[in-house]
């Protein structure tokens, strides 16, 4: 009873830790730009299956594929930044949303042209050996990506706080008029936020990689339930981002592992209609008011 | 303008059909809906090996999306309420259906009304959600419904059919209906030919019936609550009940193109219903344009030819035809395409399909001077 518990518990807190990065970067596009990224998942799996080519195919150790793989995503924020999101600056946020939308189905159609819909067996570039706490067998990736994802955290959270670029980020995020009054440029800001966002993304990309069963398109779907972990954290805020992502990504494994895998894709949805309910800003976020 | 009447009194102005042009237009879309499928039915064989064949089945398909892409439409595209549950409607909808008809073995034209009050039932209980929040927060609540209905659909399906689909036998219509007396039984609706007649009407009537709702006092409030809610309920406007209303409407033609589309398919079974039906009918009312009925026609015209026109474009282009990758490819292709094509248009030009064909209507009314 107890050791099932740990197990879920492990297993579920790196889950977590995947949800935490990918809200992450939900919440900061969303913080400074006001679009909502429903291609995150889509992404997320560009990242799983670039880390599986070089880790699996190139046979590269794990932390110089992390990093590249961070890097080739982040770069393809700027390319969304600047190829396609600038020009929607104003719109309504339905037409932005359905954007990403369309940048879902081509980058599904992509990954099916290119990698196949066949599934892949998970990477092997952490340790799998078990540990062995409280009589419980787990894995000890679990806890490496569980580490590895508050580092990455962490790492951002005191750029965001302490560093120069973390500031402009934060005044444009807070007063856009006011800040490129000042002399920062939202434009640049703006691809920063999809820098980060999308190598966050790629990272998450990674470690889940390491963590699934499979490797295919189903993947796609952290990012959509990844979306309840940000409302539960409050959609503006980075604390919050993790703390969501924990709490959903535990309860979603501890649900899924008593009650049965098909109560796995609700488990994260119950939580956030009932989130939207009682506080619909979320456990950190500021409430929203709204001009009459 | 010389051509263009005004309007002298209310009659005028209540007409769907108010000009001439629109007269003309309305009189050969109908020659053209009646007098194509008999084309289609008695082997025409078109110039350049276009395969009619097909296209009778992506126009039956197409005429079941419609009613699903307007309602869709009326909900997001004129009242503003951004809702992602329309896939779970559609598995609302395949569920009474598939309880009622093959289950319970009710007649098709009794289920189809039904599938339309319950899912005006179930419209009432998404748009609890629509009264407490709007924007983002509503699209990300709606977007759960899709994972609860298919959590039940699931449920439903292992619990009454096993592993295997729900299969839904023909409808018919029954024998004492005069003309089409087929004998025992009635006449059975087996074919694409007869789906096609039996689809057609209901289409049409759902539009016209969605088409006047836009243009009722119902219609004008959903306007103003989507501009701004709390300040259309200054003007008299009940924004709950507008919401409550629009999500009724949608959700019950969504809920019955549902049960159209199963019994049309003959075969529904757990994969029927990916999350990726959702994104297919955003790809409809933004391809073919917001806030408007012809979008939707469009939409789904477009969503469902595409692909048999890009296939017969690949098929017929010599040296296309020769690149194996196209051919091994082709849904995917497809899939690439439309995302590309949603970005695009997005970008480019907001209001899709039916805002070109505007363009191109009212190049040609002001020819001389629009050059």
């Amino acid at each position: 009873m107890m050791e099932r518990f740990i197990t879920l518990l492990a297993s579920g807190l790196s889950l977590g830790a995947v949800y935490a990065l990918v809200s992450l970067g939900f919440v900061l596009v969303f913080k400074s730009t006001r679009v909502l990224n429903l291609a995150m998942g889509e992404f997320l799996m560009i990242g799983t299956y670039i880390g599986y080519f070089l880790i699996t195919h190139l046979g590269l150790p794990f932390i110089p594929a992390l990093l590249i793989v961070a890097a080739v995503m982040g770069s393809l924020g700027l390319f969304v930044h600047y190829g396609v999101m600038r020009n929607l600056v104003g719109r309504p946020f339905f037409a932005i949303v359905l954007v990403t939308i369309g940048i879902a189905i081509i980058i599904r159609g992509i990954i099916l042209v290119v990698a196949g819909p066949i599934e892949r067996p998970r990477m092997q570039g952490l340790s799998s050996n078990i540990v062995n706490i409280g009589g419980a067998q787990v894995e000890i990736y679990n806890f490496i990506i569980l580490g590895a994802a508050l580092v990455l955290v962490l790492g951002f959270y005191l750029f965001f706080r302490s560093s120069r670029l973390g500031l402009h980020m934060r005044a444009v995020a807070e007063n856009l008029q006011a800040s490129s009054a000042m002399g920062i440029s939202p434009d640049r800001i703006y691809a920063l936020a999809w820098f980060i966002s999308l190598a966050m993304a790629g990272a998450g990309g990674v470690f889940f990689g390491h963590y699934t069963a499979a490797i295919d398109l189903n993947i796609a779907a952290i990012g959509i339930r990844a979306a309840p972990a940000a409302i539960v954290g409050g959609l503006d805020s980075v604390e919050g981002a993790i703390v969501g992502g924990l709490i959903v990504g535990t309860l979603e494994q501890m649900g899924a592992g008593y009650f049965g895998a098909d109560y796995r894709d609700i488990i994260p949805f119950l939580i956030l209609t009932i989130m939207l309910y009682v506080k619909p800003a979320g456990l950190f976020g500021s409430p929203e008011l709204v001009r009459i | 303008m010389a051509r263009e009447k005004f309007i002298t009194d209310y009659r005028q102005d209540m007409r769907i059909i108010r000009t001439r042009p629109q007269r003309v237009w309305a009189i050969l879309i109908t020659v053209l809906l009646v007098g194509l499928p008999f084309l289609l039915n008695n082997g025409w064989t078109a110039p350049l090996n276009f395969p009619w064949v097909a296209w009778l089945t992506v126009l039956n398909l197409s005429l079941t999306a419609i009613i699903g892409a307007a309602a869709f439409n009326l909900l997001v595209g004129n009242t503003g309420q951004v809702s992602l549950a329309h896939a779970g409607l559609l598995i609302f909808g395949t569920i009474i259906s598939g309880l009622f008809g093959p289950l319970w073995g009710w007649n098709f034209w009794i289920v189809l009304p039904l599938t339309m009050i319950t899912g005006a039932l179930a419209g009432v209980v998404i748009a609890l959600p629509a009264l407490r929040l709007k924007g983002l927060y509503l699209l990300l609540a709606t977007l759960g419904i899709y994972y609860f209905a298919y959590f039940v659909y699931k449920w439903f399906l292992v619990r009454n059919f096993g592993f295997i689909p729900i299969i839904y036998s023909f409808p018919s219509i029954p024998e004492w209906f005069p003309w089409l007396n087929e004998g025992e039984g009635g006449l059975a609706i087996n074919n694409n030919f007869r789906w096609y007649w039996t689809i057609l009407p209901i289409t049409a009537l759902s539009l016209l019936f969605m088409s006047n709702v836009i243009r009722t006092s119902e219609g004008r409030a959903f306007a103003a609550v989507k501009a701004r809610d709390t300040a259309s309920s200054l003007v008299g406007v009940s924004p709950v009940k507008s919401k409550l209303l629009v999500f009724m409407v949608s959700s019950a033609f969504v809920s019955m193109s549902g049960a159209l589309q199963s019994y049309f398919l003959s075969a529904r079974e757990e994969a029927s219903y990916p999350f990726q039906t959702t994104l297919d009918y955003a790809i409809m009312i933004v391809l073919g344009g917001f806030s408007s009925i012809l979008g939707a026609v469009f939409g789904a015209l477009f969503f469902y030819g595409a692909p048999v026109w890009i296939d017969w474009i690949r098929q017929e282009t010599p040296i296309l035809r020769d690149i194996n990758f196209l051919y091994s490819y082709k849904s995917e292709i497809n899939l690439a395409v439309f995302g590309f094509l949603i970005v695009f248009v997005l970008v480019r030009s907001p209001d899709g399909l039916s805002g070109a064909w505007k363009r191109v209507k009212s190049y040609f009314a002001k020819w001389p001077y629009s050059l």
